[in-house]
Order: C-alpha cells, then structure tokens, then sequence
C-alpha cells in the first residue's frame, strides 16, 4: 500500500533514534567508485519504485546517469510505479529467475518471499567482501527483514504519518489547531464543533484507505513500546486494543465526522474536500505534502500536526520509519563481472550526497544527516520539520506485519465493521484465523 | 449439412490445429495449472506453493460455506453477494443489451436514410476501454460536482448532493456496462439480419405481408443464431465482467461485488482462493450456454 | 408502401437518435471538457470551451511528458497483428466446425465456449512462465533494441491471438452456418479443393463477419490493459493503454488531463473505425445481394 516512500518527503525526525536533517551543508561526496576499476562496461539490471507519479523519479534518473557517466557501465532500468501488479511482477520476476540485479523494494512482508528462499543477499555478507558497504548508515536503523531477522536492505529515507489540517476551515469553524497537548476527548470536541458549522471534520475515504486512521486509533490504546505487534488472541491485550481501536473509528463514523460518501469515495475524492476547503482533517504519509502542494495554490493555509492521543500514548508519538530500501539479488551477486558494479551503484545510490538529494528534508539513516536549504522550503514544509523535531516516540506501522489477504477482513471490510454488520472482534478474529494459518 | 462435399475429412485437421493449438497453449494448460493451484496453498501471485492445502478441497468447501452456512443461504458473504449480483447482471444484460440491440437492428433494417451514420454511432462506446468508460462514468456519478448531480440540482429536481454509489449501488454499475455492450450485440445482429436474402422479404410484401409479419416469420426466425451467439456471450460477459465494476466501485463498495470482481479482488491476496473461484466461474458458464443453446437449439447439429 | 409507414418511420428515427445522443454525447463532453482546467470541469461541465475556458495545456503536457507516438506505434503493431492472426485462423476453425461432422467436435465446441469464459487472472501467472520458458519474455541474450522490443510486442500478441479466438470462432460458425452450402457445391462441381472453397467462396461470402471480428480483435487487443501491463514494463515498450493508465495513475484527479487523454486514445480508433466503416457496408452489401 504504501507508495514510494519519498512523494517531497520532509521533515526531520529529530527524536528517538532516527536522525534528522540539520541544514549542514556538509556535503562529502561518496567515495565510491574508487575500487571499480575493473568493472567497466558491464549492463546491470535494476528495478525500483522511483517511476510514473514518485517525484523522486527524475532525481533517479539523474543519479543513474551520473552514475553510468562515471562508471562506464549501462544500466537496464526497469522500474515502475509500485501496484499490485508491480508487486506480482517482483514476486514472479524471482520464480521464473528474471529478477534484476539490484531491486529497490519495500523490506517489510512484501519481502518475505525471495527472502525466504535465500535469492537477496544480506548485508553482512557483502561486507565480508566490501567493507565499506553501507558503512554511511547507522547500524540498528536499517531494517531487518521480518521474515528472519537479517538485514538485507540499504535505505534511502523514511516516512511518518502525520495529522494534516486546513487552518482556513478551523478558522471559519473557530476552532484552534490542535497541539501537542491536545486529547482525543478535545479531539472529538473540536470535529462536533466544526461539524455544527457545516464543514466536514475529516476527509478520508474508508472505503480506500482507512489504514492511518486504523494505525492510529490501535496506537490510542496501546503505547511506542507495544504497538507493532500483532495479537496472539483476538482477546489478549492486542486484539482488544485493535477491536477497541475499529470501535473508535465507528464512533466517528457514526457522529457523521466523516464524509458522507465515505463509504463509496476514493482516496482522491475526499482529499478533494481537504484541499478545496471544505474539510478540516486528514491523517496522511509524509509523502503526501507534495501532492498537497501541487494540489493547493495557498500551501500556507496548511499545516501539519500530532494526531492527538490518549493513555499510554502521547499525542506526540508518532507512527513512521523506513520501510523501503537497496537489495543486491543472489543472481546479480553470483555474476562475477557485474558484483563490483552492483556494489557500487548501491554504494553511489545511498550516498549522503545523493540521498540528500532524495530525501529533501526527510527521515534518512544516515550518520551525518543530510543537507538541505531551508530558504527553498513552504511553510508547510517547515511546519513539518517542527513536526519530526517535537516527536517524542516513533513507532513502525502494525499493518506491515500483515499480507494483503490477512488485511482484507478488516481493511476491505470497514464498511460491514462502521455499519456494525460485522464486530470489531471478530473482525480482529478473522484477522487472526488467516495469519495462523501462515 | 451432410452435403456431398463435406464427406471427406481429409484436411480437416491443419484447418482446425493453428486455432486450437494457440488455445491448448495460451489457454487451456494455464487453465489446467491453475485448477492445481486451487488445491494448493499459495497466497501471492506468483509465490512457490507450500504444499497442498489440509484437506485438499479446503478451498471448495470454503466457497460452499460462503454460499450455504448453518442450514441457510449465507446472505452477507461476499460470494453469496457476487452470485445475486451476477444473475441480476445475467437478466439485465439479455433484456437491457440483447433486447435493445435488437429493437436497435430491427428498427435500422428498416430505414433508408442515415442507416450509415447510426452503425457508426451506436458502435462508438466500444471503441472506448473499459478503463477510460470507468473514469467517465466516475464523473459522470460523482458526489461533488459530477455532471448528473450538476444537472439535477440545474433543474431543480435534487437539493442537495445525491450519493449515486451508495444509493442505488447497482443502477449505477449497470448502467454503463449495459450502454457500452448494445452496440456490440447490435453489430452481429445486424451482420446476422445483412445475411437474409432480400429476395424474401420481396416475396413476403408480394404475398401481402406487412412488416411486423415479416419480421416475425423471416427476420426472427433466421436471426436465431446470431440471438443465441448473444445471448452466450451475455451470460458468460455477465460471469466475467470486470474493468468497468471494477474502476467505479473498487473492492465490491456497496455490495456490489460480481464474481468477476470478488476473484480478481481475491487473486491480488489469496491467489489459489482465487483459482477456486475462476473454476466456479467457467463451471457456471459452462452450464449456462448448454442451456441456452437447448433452448435455441436449431435443426442442426450443435451437440454440446 | 412508403407512405403507410410514416408515422412509424418518425418514431424509429426518433428512438434511433436518442440512443445515437447517449453514446455520441459522453465522449463529446469529455473531448469538450479535455480542453478546460479542472476546475472548471467540476464548476461548469456543460459550458463549451471557448474563450477564457479554452486551454491546450492539457495536451502540451501530455506531449511534453510522455512518448505518446512511440505507443501509438506499439498499439498499432500489437493490435493490427492480433486481429489478422484471428481472422485467418478463426475463419480456418470455423469454417470446418459449420461445415462438417466429425468425432470430437461437441468436445471441441465445448472447449470453445469454455475459452470464452476463462478470466485473463487465472491463466496470466503460468503463462508467463511459460512465455519465459519460451524465451520472449526476459531474454538476456537478445541485447538489440529492436529485436527486445519486438519480442516484447510479440509475448502481447500471442497470448492475445488465443484470447481472441473463442469469440471469433463462434460469431463466424453462426455467421457461416447461414450462408446457402450450394455455393460451395458448385465450386466443388467445378474442380475446387477445400481450400480453395475456403479462400475463394467462403472468405468473400463472410466478408462482413470477418471485418466485424477483425474490429472486435483489434479493438479487444487495443483496450486490454491487463497483458499490457505484465508484459510491457519500460516507457518505450508502452502501448497506448498503459499509457493511458499511467497518465491516470499519476495525474490522479486532474481531470482534465484525463479527458484529454482519453480522448488522445479515442480518437485514432475511431479515425480507423471510421475508415473501415466504409469497407463494413460494402461487405455487407455484398452480403445481402449474393443470394
């Protein structure tokens, strides 16, 4: 579901772990390239998500002509936006042995496949031979596969999920914009107010994505420490913090916070409403302020914040982290001639120079952080900063423990679930029964 | 059909073997594949099998019990809810599709001038795919600012916005894929009706029959293949329909599942559920174009 | 006789032209509304772009960012080669199952209706091992670009061809079946082979059936968006469709740039349908006076 992680991605995670963006200006180029000598000329296949409507795509088009330039070896790009069907052809791509040399690809489930049968390569063991490999990032943020737990994947940059909001709409509606300090229970208040005005509370589309609004509601009744987890029982602590989270949704729903055609619009439809000042929420990735900002003539008159919280979590925590990244494949690997070159165009994709490039402003996982010039930046995007930069806790998003058909009884069933055609529990039990069956 | 020429049987083969051969290879071994799949245990598209499934026709039981649970019919699965659907699609695509494109063809056998212009026209929604139809029609239904709620609201008949989708879910399915098929039933009837020999319609208004006479007792009665041709192909279309449901109401929203639409939907997540499903659908149409050619059957000798 | 049935003729010509408005009038307001900004699409959809309304900005940029003739090219290789390959070998099949009675033709004919109904989702996954099997799909050793760009075009097609036939071979039996055998009789009198039969008296006669699944063919071909998107991956082996559906993908809501996309795709199909509409007539004149 998720898409390329990096659609004018920002803001920089300056809390936990993840390091942020500083506005140094330090800029050390890549010292790869040195030790590829010997590799010239060779054609090395790769296959990534930075294509069609990732705005990323042409700062890769760039990187992988420089990187020919420099080289002298070709690259046979085959990337494509990330879909179902593009996922299908990864997934089919490793059956029928055609999977490229170098694949960059989600490291969550989507994964779990060729990295059960062994066909990627784990970091370790290329650095038995190249060292230097990966030796920018920071160790324990780079991802390890859910599968068995090695890392395989370099990454270039995170995302976080946020709580959008059209300050227009508060304005007229008279309500503020919520804090850091702010409740759910106040969190409520303000939509029943701004609903009494005549606006609608939150444009989301349930019948599409109703994934933050799930990760987030969840994340309400459990904490940073015990949110990414799936449940054991549809009874146990998790699976009622899960139906209790779905209960919450169907509150809102029913206090008529949503859309009226939520049950029937599409993502795009009810971001129509966020944009064109008619709703005042919207929970969304980090990736979406660029399509806020293509969208909006007034990029001003938006801004990001906490979604608010409740318990043990607190408003600022957040749901984000780094879900994608570089795999060399067993097969590209293998092939004497080309490993050196695959190794460096690894190397020179998650450089800090070009991540930097990449990342804008976003979570990366480099050590130095990367550079970015803040006169260039909206006011949107330096809210966002102020966003990443007053996170108290991040949490990784629950629903990529979970394959698309273990996803279906909940995310492809909100509608019987909102309606109470379907309990949340048993939602949550039929969750369970198809992930036993793994 | 027993004439003399066609005794021999010599050359048969090599005109029959291109056909069949491209079908055997591009359609019936993957076919034979994915019927092994339904027994197997495989998730993603693609991705190895682990093995056959505990019991074996786990699959097939599974889409029973989506039919049939507890002693009644299981009203709220979503198979159960693509079944109903498909035979309400069945009936409304051989009365609305056939029916009009009928009514079409007859009416324009029957013209002299512009017959030309209207073949053209009323074959125009084909020419368009499905995908770019759905897009359309998605502007057409929308909620805020579609072009029916735009009009309605001109004229002064709806207030306020009207929620097409959620509403009356399967008019505005239907709707589309109704309109876009008359003009491709209307082409064969009307190749069909092109066929008929003037010389006896001539004969007919000789002998003093009126039109609707000539209609009833030449055109109805020679069109009978073609009609059934159509009306296969509406069933076994209705069974499979996909693109158009599928880009106006994703993931079956509003009940609206077809079971074209649940197996697709199935195939992106449980692929071998899916195979199971697609069997349901071959098996149905399958039995549904025996019966209607019984009901069609002509002195000839098609013998399914 | 022509005066008795005025009244009728003014109801037929009136049912003829509203259901000629509901097909013309959908695309003409989506070719109208591909020259407007978005938002004025959802303000006022029916107004004509004229004025300060009309822009070609839709266009200039779906020129200016995507390889719109490379795809025409690719369609119309793919799709021109998909309903010739039908015509010939659908017309071959059919011709035998009307016209003779042999064993195994009730399986066949089975097989046939069976075909028709097999969803492209259940036989895309080994099929496509196959074709890699077969070396059309992912062949490493072929490295000239037009030779990987013809058997990408090739792996569309074939699996194309067989989806096609099914229908084609049903619609042409029926069609055949119709026609009076004693025209073959008398070109056998006259020293035809069946061969001969089939080239020179059954393919002229069937003209307007042949045309007519030969439009479907192409038609089918062109619009097929699923075996598009498996099987060409890079923009320069896009054919239109995927095209089209990538521009959706990526332009999301601005609808204007959708109409105008569709109508970039609509368009050349009907020019080609326009221009074969002329050929459909004259098969079907030919048809109706040959008896």
């Amino acid at each position: 579901m998720r898409k390329a992680l990096a659609l004018g991605l920002v803001g920089a995670l300056a809390a936990t772990s993840l390091v942020g963006c500083t506005g140094s200006s330090d800029n050390t180029a890549s010292n790869s390239g040195a030790d590829n000598k010997d590799s010239k000329g060779v054609t090395i296949k790769v296959v990534t998500t930075y294509a069609g409507e990732d705005s990323n795509a042409q700062n890769y088009k760039d990187a992988v002509a420089a990187w020919e330039k420099k080289t002298g070896n070709k690259v046979d790009d085959q990337s494509a936006t990330s879909d179902e069907t593009f996922k299908t052809r990864v997934i089919t791509d490793f059956q029928t042995g055609s999977e490229p040399d170098v694949l960059f690809y989600f490291n969550g489930v989507d994964s779990n496949d060729f990295v059960e049968q062994k066909k990627v390569v784990s970091i370790d063991e290329i650095r038995a031979k190249y060292p230097e490999y990966a030796s920018n990032m920071k160790d324990d943020l780079l991802t390890a596969s859910p599968a068995d737990g090695v890392k395989y994947s370099v990454p270039v940059n995170g995302y976080w999920e946020g709580l959008f909001v059209n300050k227009e709409v508060l304005e007229k509606a008279g309500v503020e914009v919520p804090t850091s300090e702010t409740t759910w229970e106040e969190f409520l208040t303000m939509c029943q107010t701004i609903k009494d005005k005549g606006f609608t509370p939150i444009a989301a589309s349930l019948q599409e994505v109703p994934h933050y609004w799930f990760e987030y509601t969840i994340f309400n009744h459990r904490s940073v420490a015990t949110h990414n987890a799936l449940p054991g029982k549809a009874d146990d602590e998790q699976g009622k913090a899960w139906a209790a989270g779905l209960d919450d949704i169907t509150t809102l729903y029913e206090k008529g916070f949503f859309p009226e055609n939520t049950l029937t619009a599409k993502d795009e439809e009810t971001f129509q409403y966020f944009v064109q000042d008619k709703a005042a929420f919207l929970i969304d990735g980090s990736w979406k302020i660029g399509g806020i900002k293509e969208a909006v003539t007034d990029i001003d008159n938006y801004t990001v914040t906490y979604v608010p919280g409740m318990a043990d979590r607190k408003t600022t925590d957040i749901i984000g982290g780094i879900s994608s990244g570089y795999f060399i494949t067993k097969k590209g690997w293998d092939d004497a001639a080309k490993q050196a070159a695959l190794v460096d165009f690894v190397e020179y994709m998650t450089s800090d120079e070009v991540v930097s490039k990449f990342a804008g402003t976003s979570v990366t996982a480099l050590k130095k952080g990367c550079s970015v010039d803040a006169s260039t930046l909206t006011a949107l995007e330096n809210d966002a900063i102020k966003f990443c930069a007053g996170t108290s806790g991040i949490a990784g998003a629950v629903e990529d423990n979970l394959t698309p058909d273990e996803r279906t009884p909940i995310f492809g069933e909100m509608a019987k679930i909102v309606k109470k055609d379907k309990t949340s529990s048993d939602a949550v039990k039929e969750v369970l029964d198809i992930v036993a069956d793994r | 059909m027993d004439a003399k020429i066609y005794k021999s049987k010599k050359y048969i083969a090599f005109f029959l073997i291109p056909a069949f051969l491209f079908m055997a290879v591009y359609l019936y071994y993957p076919f034979i594949q994915n019927i092994l799949i339904s027994f197997q245990k495989i998730k993603l598209l693609g991705t190895p099998s682990k093995g056959f499934l505990d019991p074996v026709y786990k699959n097939y039981l599974k889409m029973f019990e989506e039919i049939w649970k507890d002693g009644k019919f299981n009203t709220t699965s979503n198979l159960f809810i693509s079944l109903k659907n498909t035979i309400i699609t069945i009936a409304a695509t051989m009365i609305g599709q056939v029916g009009l494109a009928l009514l079409l063809s007859l009416l324009i056998s029957n013209i002299k001038k512009g017959a030309g212009f209207f073949r053209v026209v009323f074959f125009f929604p084909i020419v368009v795919s499905a995908t770019a139809l759905g897009l359309l029609f998605n502007l057409l239904f929308l909620y805020d600012g579609g072009m029916i709620n735009q009009l309605l609201m001109h004229l002064g008949i709806i207030h306020d916005n009207f929620d097409w989708k959620a509403q009356v879910p399967i008019f505005t399915m239907l709707t589309p894929v109704i309109w876009q098929y008359v003009g491709f039933y209307f082409v064969i009837l009307l190749t069909g009706i092109s066929g008929i020999s003037e010389e006896l319609y001539e004969a007919a208004s000789i002998d003093g029959a009126t039109k609707f006479q000539s209609v009833k007792y030449i055109t109805l009665p020679l069109l009978k293949n073609s009609i059934s041709t159509c009306v296969i192909l509406a069933v076994t279309g209705a069974l499979k329909v996909f693109d158009l449901p599928w880009t106006m109401f994703p993931k079956g929203m509003s009940g609206t599942w077809l079971t074209g639409t649940y197996m697709y939907e199935r195939s992106q997540a449980n692929v071998s559920y899916s195979a199971a499903i697609s069997i349901l659908i071959v098996a149905l149409g399958v039995i549904l174009s025996a019966v209607v050619n019984r009901l069609f059957k002509t002195d000839d000798d098609l013998d399914m | 006789m022509k005066e008795k049935f005025k009244i009728s003729q003014v109801f037929i010509y009136a049912f003829l032209i509203f259901w000629s408005l509901t097909t013309i009038f959908p695309l003409v307001w989506s070719f109208m509304n591909s020259f407007k900004d978005k938002k004025e699409i959802v303000k006022n959809s029916f107004s004509l772009p004229f004025g300060e309304l009309f822009s070609i900005e839709n266009y200039t940029k779906i020129f200016e960012n995507y390889d719109i003739l490379g795809a025409y090219r690719n369609s119309i290789i793919i799709s021109t080669s998909v309903a010739l390959f039908v015509i010939l070998f659908a017309g071959m099949a059919a011709y035998i199952l009307a016209r003779y009675n042999f064993v195994g033709k009730g399986i066949l004919t089975a097989l046939l209706y069976a075909g028709m109904m097999f969803p492209i989702y259940s036989t895309i996954i080994p099929m496509y091992k196959l074709q890699v099997d077969l070396g059309l799909v992912n062949n490493y050793k072929v490295t000239n670009p037009t030779a990987q760009l013809a058997l990408t075009l090739i792996a569309v097609i074939l699996p194309q061809i067989a989806g096609n036939l099914s229908f084609a071979i049903i619609v042409l039996m029926s069609y055949i079946k119709g026609l009076p055998v004693e025209l073959e009789e008398a070109a056998y009198m006259e020293g035809c082979n069946i061969f001969q039969i089939f080239f020179k008296v059954i393919l002229p006669l069937s003209k307007p059936s042949f045309v007519t699944v030969g439009i479907f063919g192409f038609l089918w071909s062109y619009n097929d968006l699923f075996t598009q998107m498996f099987f060409l991956r890079t923009p320069d082996k896009y054919a239109i469709t995927v095209l089209l559906n990538n521009i959706s993908s990526r332009e999301g809501t601005n609808y204007g740039m959708m109409m105008a996309s569709v109508s970039l795709i609509v368009i050349p199909v009907i020019i080609v349908y326009l221009c074969l509409q002329k050929y459909i007539i004259k098969g079907m004149v030919v048809g109706a006076v040959k008896g």
